[in-house]
């Protein structure tokens, strides 16, 4: 029966619906995909042999079939994954059954139904661009059906034209078309999935395997000048407990300190935070957040939490202030932040003792210790050696080879073996400038652990003993790529020559991720809000101008396009020809058509043979029509003449 | 002009019957100052055809017969010692008539073949460093046999191009053949025949086709057509600017013969089998089925 659709065009058809349904590989379950591809399959087999396709009870089979798996997948028909699963199936049980033309136009239209799911997954530049080409081919198929001579490139050709040509339209209308936000029970719940990033406990390891990963985890652009290097330390869990070996937070972190705003000085900054999505509801800010947007919370440990789903990416507004006093610490603080794990060892003890820890104030300490890491031979590598028992005795006194949780763990150990209260900060350090966007970007490889000492009247003040091992780690950048690349950690420093076209990927790479940035900022996060905002920046205010201003956008835009398309049309034949072929026009009423390879003599003689009465008018259309197109001189009066003629022919 | 034109053609179509297509591209290839070839089998023709228009516009004629052994002085000429005044000679060979009948041209050699051709190019021969011009006007009509047929040297496509056309005249219909059975003997017929059309008008009407106008809208369809012939896979070489100049020049002399002062599309569409299909396709007789498919794809406008 489908014997009748070209062969070519169904397999064109087919694998533009193959690839329309292929990102969906990450989002369904694979029963619902495998039954998809079987049936694809099924009908490609099809086209050559039309006979094996099903008979009409063995769809209705399939389909039961079909709806059931789909309850066994999903065990509802509403949300997300159902209902995209259910398109998914009904598209390739649509697809046994190609008998007439308006099936296929159905078909595709289904088809434009799943490409736009897509989106409800996925909304990065290269799914839209993916979408994109899809949608061309989906076109090209359209094209391909109504046309005499079905030809693949031709009929792409034509499809990105149509829409190259919807484009300026699509743009108005994602501009100006009223922004309806769906209420928050229609919004579709996801299942977390599990990411990398820090974790909300902390082991001597766990940073460094962070190390090697360049995934992005947040981007900031600031309003106004970029901290330095060294004062960019954005702010995550806060590890007060510990076991000796692991490091946990603070049962009592939720409890929103009765305290007074921690007092700020110095000049604030203020940027915007754009997450990645993540598994956890942590907002990385800079040390100290100040300000911040309505969505997020400040905990007693004054890291950033967020109420909206680190699922998306999420845009946040935070105003910091990089001098800051927390004031007084509470009880349980004190007590949770000078607790330990058991009595310290001997050799624990001596240390302490030997950098005055018991009987210097604590500043004094403090940097003792650090002078003590930095005299020693202590060591910063990504790779140090396995600490299994004990791990702060034994990177303390034998390996000595240690990642910035080693020092940060032993620091705050040494800090409340001497009783001063002391905690770990782990979140990120630096993050690099992408030029291109003029914003920072912070990757997994900045993962980075710290640590907060309380002093009075300064309260929790910020001490970071990686600092005093490795000082090129906070005051550089870490160089991301090579330390992915090799396991080793080095730095981008100013001086140095680094090869150019290590530097034109890493360009390339910051120009990417701008485009992305502004995808995300200005495509993605365009919502209702910001949608009054930019048009009140236009002088828009109210939903009756916005909807003139778009339907006249519209109306101008296609108004240039169809005289674009008229204007050319003209160009390409002149208004001879146009004469004669409305001559033509009117022999083709009598059935008389001019073959395309037919000079107008030879035509001529041909009308006469079916027209003898009229052959007088005829001879002197031909005539003049001849002496215009292919004579020496022509003068106005012959066009006017032709027009004449042909105006009075009547066939 | 053209009565004249027509009278002659009347008067061919007596001798040579049921071809007037073939005459009357003998005559526009003529008229375009081209040299013919035709191409068919023995007997169905050629050299009456050659002997008619010779004798119809009053042409020294001259017929070289191909073979084998011959060679260029035998075309060209060649210097004789002259026992008497102790010098050399030049004899002018047969090549030194207005009208050459070259007759079966495929059966000679490479040598000579090229020995005439370079002839018909130049419209001079240069025999040891003397050049010689050839008459005015100079006109070439060669006759082959099929290429399949024992002891033939296929033109090369070079020599080939330059001849404006080929015909083939292939056997005459039912009638025409009864009428050639029964009438007199055509070589009684053209002896008889009038001198129609003397050489000076020949001239001035060649001079006149030049003047006939192609407007930008015909050169578009001509280069339509050749650009056909070099992007389409049915065509293993396309024509070359010389061969879009001969086209031109024998659509311009197709027009003049029929009483226009401008060419249309149709003069090229009559004109182009024999002035493409040589060109096109070397080793094929059947011109018409070669620019079949450019007479009906490409479109007049």
């Amino acid at each position: 029966m489908s014997a009748e659709f070209n062969k070519s065009t169904l397999i064109f058809l087919l694998s533009s619906i193959g690839l329309i349904v292929f990102p969906h590989v990450y989002h369904l379950p694979v029963a619902i995909l495998g039954f998809f591809f079987l049936l694809l399959g099924w009908r490609f087999i099809g086209i050559w042999k039309p006979g094996w396709l099903p008979s009409n009870w063995f769809v209705l089979l399939l389909t039961v079939l079909g709806i059931a798996l789909l309850y066994s997948q999903h065990r509802s028909v509403f949300g997300r994954d159902p209902g995209t699963s259910l398109f998914v199936i009904g598209l390739a049980l649509k697809l046994l059954e190609i008998k007439t033309e308006r099936d296929i136009y159905l078909i595709i239209y289904l088809a434009f139904i799943v490409a736009a799911s897509q989106f409800l997954y996925e909304q990065s530049i290269l799914m839209g661009a993916y979408i994109m080409a899809v949608c061309c081919v989906l076109l090209a198929v359209l094209v391909c059906i109504n046309s005499l001579r079905p030809q693949t490139l031709p009929a792409l050709k034509t499809a990105a034209i149509v829409i190259a040509q919807a484009m300026p339209i699509a743009g108005v209308l994602f501009l100006l078309f009223p922004r309806v936000e769906a209420p928050r029970w229609m919004l579709f719940t996801e299942e977390p999935q599990t990411r990398s990033g820090l974790s909300d406990s902390m082991e001597p390891g766990s940073i460094s395997s962070l190390g090697l990963s360049d995934e992005l985890v947040f981007r900031v652009k600031f309003k106004g000048a970029i901290p330095p290097q060294a004062q960019r330390y954005w702010r995550g869990p806060v590890m007060t407990l510990t076991d000796g070996r692991q490091w946990t937070q603070s049962a009592n972190r939720h409890f929103n300190r009765f305290l007074d705003q921690p007092e700020f000085t110095g000049t604030p900054y203020q940027y915007t935070l754009l997450m990645e999505p993540q598994d956890k509801p942590w907002v990385f800010a800079l040390d100290m957040p100040a300000k911040y947007s309505s969505s997020l919370s400040l905990n007693a440990n004054y890291q950033l939490i967020s109420s909206e789903m680190p699922e998306k990416r999420a845009e946040y507004q935070v105003t910091s202030y990089p001098q800051y006093n927390t004031g007084y610490i509470t009880k349980t603080e004190y007590q949770e932040a000078t607790q330990l794990p058991g009595k310290p060892s001997g050799k624990i003890n001596q240390l302490v003792r030997q950098l005055h820890g018991f009987d210097s104030p604590p500043e004094t300490y403090i940097q003792q210790l650090l002078g003590y890491f930095r005299k020693e031979n202590f060591y910063y590598t990504l790779t140090p050696p396995l600490m299994e028992d004990n791990p702060i005795e034994t990177f303390l006194f034998d390996t000595r080879y240690g990642f910035c949780s080693h020092y940060a763990a032993a620091f705050v150990y040494l800090m409340r073996v001497a009783g001063i209260p002391s905690r770990i900060v782990t979140g990120y350090q630096g993050g690099e400038l992408n030029k291109v966007g003029n914003f920072l970007e912070i990757r997994q490889a900045h993962a980075h652990a710290w640590t907060e000492v309380w002093l009075q009247d300064k309260g929790w003040v910020r001490f970071d003993p990686t600092e005093a091992i490795a000082p090129e780690r906070i005051e550089q950048d870490i160089n991301v790529d090579r330390q992915i690349a090799s396991g080793v950690v080095t730095f981008v420093s100013p001086d140095t020559k680094t090869l150019a076209a290590f530097n034109w990927l890493k360009g390339v790479r910051q120009l990417w991720t701008s485009a992305d940035y502004n995808w995300q900022r200005w495509i993605i996060n365009y919502n209702s809000l910001s949608q009054l905002q930019l048009l009140a920046s236009w002088g828009i205010q109210n939903i009756k101008v916005m909807l003139y201003w778009m339907i006249g956008l519209i109306g101008l835009i296609t108004a240039v396009l169809s005289w674009f398309l008229l204007y050319r049309k003209q160009k390409a034949t002149d208004r001879v020809l146009r004469l004669y072929n409305r001559f033509c026009k009117k022999l083709v009423h009598k059935g008389i058509i001019k073959n395309d390879n037919e000079g107008a003599k030879d035509f001529a003689e041909r009308v006469k043979t079916q027209l003898p009465e009229q052959s007088e008018q005829i001879d002197q259309i031909t005539a003049v029509f001849i002496k215009l197109r292919y004579g020496r001189g022509s003068n106005p009066e012959d066009l006017k003449r032709l027009h004449q003629l042909v105006s009075l022919f009547k066939a | 002009m053209q009565n004249a034109i027509n009278q002659l053609l009347d008067s061919a179509n007596q001798i040579i019957l049921g071809k007037p297509r073939q005459l009357r591209l003998a005559l526009c290839c003529l008229l375009s100052r081209g040299h013919l070839l035709i191409e068919d089998m023995p007997g169905v023709g050629k050299t009456t055809l050659a002997h008619t228009l010779a004798k119809l516009l009053g042409l020294n004629y001259q017929r070289i017969q191909f073979t084998s052994d011959i060679l260029p002085a035998d075309i060209l000429g060649a210097s004789v010692f002259d026992a008497q005044n102790h010098v050399f000679k030049f004899h002018a060979g047969p090549i030194f008539n207005q009208m050459i009948l070259a007759d079966e041209i495929n059966r000679s050699t490479p040598k000579a073949q090229s020995a005439l051709l370079e002839a018909m190019e130049e419209r001079q021969v240069t025999i040891e460093g003397n050049t010689y011009e050839l008459p005015q006007p100079f006109f070439v009509i060669a006759t082959q046999n099929p290429s399949h047929q024992i002891g033939t040297f296929p033109l090369p496509e070079s020599q080939l191009d330059r001849f404006l056309m080929r015909l083939e005249l292939g056997y005459p219909d039912h009638d025409a053949e009864r009428a050639l059975l029964t009438g007199q003997s055509r070589h009684n017929l053209i002896e008889s025949l009038p001198v129609q059309l003397p050489s000076e008008h020949l001239m001035r009407m060649q001079q006149a086709v030049a003047q006939v106008y192609a407007s930008p809208a015909l050169l578009d369809y001509l280069q339509a057509i050749i650009a056909y012939t070099r992007e389409s896979p049915d065509y293993h070489c396309g024509l070359s600017p010389r061969a879009g100049l001969a086209l031109l020049t024998a659509a311009k002399a197709w027009a003049f013969m029929d009483r226009r002062d401008a060419v249309i599309p149709e003069d090229i569409q009559a004109v182009l089998a024999a002035v493409a299909g040589h060109r096109l396709r070397s080793g094929h007789s059947h011109s018409d089925a070669i620019v079949a498919p450019l007479l009906e794809k490409v479109a007049v406008h």
